[in-house]
């Protein structure tokens, strides 16, 4: 079988890839990739204890891509692929999806998530395998016999599958920033206290950057700035679209946070959240009816830098406190920034 | 420090990760790890016996919230025939791989079919054979609820592999794989192990062929051990048993490797292990015959697994070894090896049972020549 791992991954992120593409969480519109791309008919001519190993191989590297590090949009396709491999295995024994205990409470995360934003259709898929009995509950995901696998190909896993947005604000948010400056502030002052005010200016004695955290603040902003721009044309203009309509704040920021949503979680998350309270209509007809910002391909008309910079301090910290209201954004920007300075180095980073 | 980290009572280690990614775990207790599971699961999530669906149906509605109507739209949408690649009147042959295919996994599969078909290699023997196994492994519900399998048990997954002495056989490690479940004990594995050694007669019989077959080495020498994670397991079923693993344990001492500890092979059952998944252990009997041994899953079982519990250690797979024929009739299996043997081809030489009467012994059975005899077990006994 190791021969088929290849060709097994390349078919599995070729459908996920055209998943990703529609921009949807929806079983609908996978199911019909999948018949577009005739999936079924990947377990055909496998049969007897070649096909047995099949099914093993296929599963156990589709269960890959409902966990993380994938993003949220990527792990719902992995889970539909996973249902709909099991469901259509031609053996007439099934063979079961192996899902790890150290995998457990990822699972069960997810399906909270999925809960949450009211994805209907990807809790019920997923429950539908547990009634099935489609699990076997294991210590490890794959068998494990101490074999190396002779020419490991290093898991080259799609990159744009990740789930890149998460990492950084998790290191570095609001909280940090605030504390950090806090214990800046009390050792510059601790300093200023040993030495005689005229030898507080000398800089021999600095051992750490005086302005430490703007200096972070703004790396961290160039990082996000520097990966929207390697991002697709779409999220670019997306971008620049803000600024050209609406002046007001709020509706902007609406708009942002949706479309950030429809990037993390398909485009249902918005409308869902709205009405978590009210009778739920799930709208099956995809794309049109999803409520996510739609790129619009118009004149790119560039914000100045100062809004973008501002943008870009609610993205990151909308995407680590999804939840949350505005008072980590209005924290975060109201800190003592020396806007010049960061200026600045921006201009010398170019 | 088995004992020590046994006492630690942080869960998350009996939580099994990689140590070494894709090849092994990290220790963890078995019985551990089966209750780690049982907590964060729901009873009915490792039940044998199936919800009912419109049970099913409606909690979902239920939890979610969600109309009777979109329910049954729900259902509709993600159910099987949404993902059918074919016209609903016909009926594919899955057998063969279709024509024109453009998924890389086909492309793939056509291409190594017609190769084989290029060589017209006939299945062989294995694959044959394998099948079996398959049928035997299915079948079985037990008669009595006390034969039955407990939900909420785990299935191990265990490989014997064959002595290291059969070098040639590099790229499949020749092994057997068996399933038992976690209250069998190290001693039930022991027993389920099949190795030629114990069939082993030892002594020359050329004067007294009928005598040979009453003594196997499986009778004369019954000391055994398991090493798992610096335990040794030794069986003590038996007043012959020796302790064979207190000279190793001595020999390790004097030279500073951490401690080992003995432990009860009969006594030990297979949750009370601590255990890496993928892990080489070993398992050494009649002395100097040990054979590899490693775990390649631990789960819970499931409804599809075989459950008559009086099945098991059930094996699953089987190394064939060629075996080696009579020097005389090429057709029977080699029962006798012969040395010094003047009416022989070459020397050693080996014959079938019938051929080395027929050819060493007159009528009344009496030895023709000088020659000595010993009994020989082909390695493919078990086949
Ligand atoms: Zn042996
Ligand atoms: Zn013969």
């Amino acid at each position: 079988m190791e021969n088929y791992r290849e060709q097994v991954k390349a078919d599995c992120e070729q459908i996920l890839g055209r998943f990703q593409e529609k921009d949807s969480v929806r079983f609908q519109v996978f199911a019909t990739i999948w018949r577009e791309m005739n999936f079924s008919h990947i377990f055909y001519g496998a049969v007897k204890r070649e096909g047995r190993a099949f099914v093993r191989l296929i599963l156990d590297t589709a269960y890959g891509y409902f966990l993380p590090p994938f993003s949220f949009q990527i792990r719902v396709g992995g889970l539909y692929l996973l249902y709909s491999l099991y469901q259509c295995q031609t053996n007439a024994r099934r063979k079961q999806i192996r899902v790890a205990l150290k995998d457990w409470d990822v699972v069960k995360k997810f399906e909270k998530d999925a809960v949450d934003a009211q994805h209907v259709d990807a809790v019920y898929i997923l429950r539908r395998l547990m009634f099935l009995k489609a699990f076997h509950f294991t210590a490890m995901p794959t068998l494990l016999d101490y074999q190396k696998r002779r020419n490991v190909v290093k898991s080259t896993f799609c990159e744009n599958f990740m789930d890149r947005s998460s990492h950084l604000p998790e290191i570095i948010n609001t909280e940090l920033l605030e504390e950090l400056s806090n214990v800046h502030t009390m050792y510059t002052e601790l300093k200023s206290s040993v030495f005689p005010p005229p030898q507080q200016t000398d800089s021999s004695v600095d051992l750490i950057h005086r302005d430490m955290v703007p200096q972070l603040l703004s790396t961290v902003k160039d990082f996000y700035k520097w990966r929207q721009r390697k991002d697709t044309r779409t999220a670019e203009a997306k971008d620049s679209g803000e600024g050209t309509s609406s002046g007001q704040e709020s509706s902007k920021r609406a708009r942002l946070i949706a479309s950030i949503k429809s990037k993390a979680y398909g485009e249902a998350a918005e409308a869902s959240k709205s009405r978590r309270h009210r009778q739920v209509e799930v709208n099956f007809s995809s794309s049109e009816a999803g409520p996510s910002f739609k790129p619009v391909y118009t004149r790119i008309n560039r914000p100045s830098l100062k809004a973008r910079t501002k943008d870009n301090v609610h993205i990151i910290s909308k995407v680590w406190k999804d939840a949350t209201g505005t008072t980590n954004v209005s924290r975060l920007t109201s800190l003592e920034l020396d806007r010049a300075e960061i200026k600045s180095l921006r201009e010398n980073s170019k | 420090m088995a004992a020590a980290s046994k006492q630690n009572t942080d869960s998350t280690v009996n939580i099994p990760d990689y140590e070494e990614t894709n090849v092994n775990s990290k220790p963890f207790h078995v019985d551990s790890f089966r209750n780690e599971w049982l907590r964060r699961l729901k009873p009915g999530d490792w039940s044998h016996q199936h919800e009912d669906e419109d049970t099913f149906d409606a909690n979902f509605a239920e939890d979610m919230g969600v109309s009777a109507e979109t329910m049954a739209e729900l259902k509709a949408v993600c159910s099987v025939d949404s993902l059918r690649c074919h016209p609903k009147d016909q009926q594919p042959d899955t057998d063969v791989v279709p024509p024109d295919p453009r998924l890389s996994t086909l492309i793939q599969r056509k291409k190594k079919q017609d190769y084989r078909a290029s060589l017209k290699i006939t299945k062989n023997r294995h694959d044959l054979y394998a099948d079996e196994l398959e049928r035997l492994t299915v079948g079985g519900q037990p008669e009595t609820e006390e034969d039955k399998l407990p939900e909420g048990e785990v299935i191990l997954t265990i490989n014997v592999y064959y002595p290291a002495s059969f070098a040639k056989f590099n790229y499949i490690r020749p092994h057997t794989s068996l399933l038992m479940t976690g209250s069998h004990t190290l001693a039930e594995l022991r027993d389920a192990i099949c190795c030629v050694s114990d069939l082993q007669v030892l002594g020359e019989f050329s004067g007294t062929p009928d005598m040979a077959p009453d003594f196997i080495s499986k009778e004369l020498y019954k000391s055994a051990f398991f090493f798992f994670e610096g335990v040794f397991y030794n069986d003590t079923r038996f007043p012959e048993c020796k302790d064979m693993s207190m000279t190793i344990i001595e020999w390790a001492k004097a030279r500073n490797f951490p401690p080992y500890s003995q432990a009860v092979m009969e006594d030990t059952r297979l949750v009370d292990l601590k255990l890496k998944v993928g892990f080489p252990y070993l398992y050494c009997h009649q002395g100097d015959c040990e054979h590899l041994v490693i775990v390649t899953d631990v789960r819970l079982t499931h409804e599809t697994d075989c459950l008559n519990k009086k099945l098991y250690p059930l094996l699953i797979h089987k190394h064939r070894i060629s075996t080696q024929k009579c020097a005389v009739c090429h057709v029977f299996i080699g029962r006798w090896l012969t040395t010094k043997d003047r009416l022989a081809p070459s020397d050693p030489c080996l014959f079938c049972d019938k051929c080395f009467r027929m050819l060493h012994y007159d009528a009344e059975g009496n030895k023709l020549g000088d020659f000595l005899a010993y009994s020989f077990v082909d390695r493919g006994a078990f086949n």
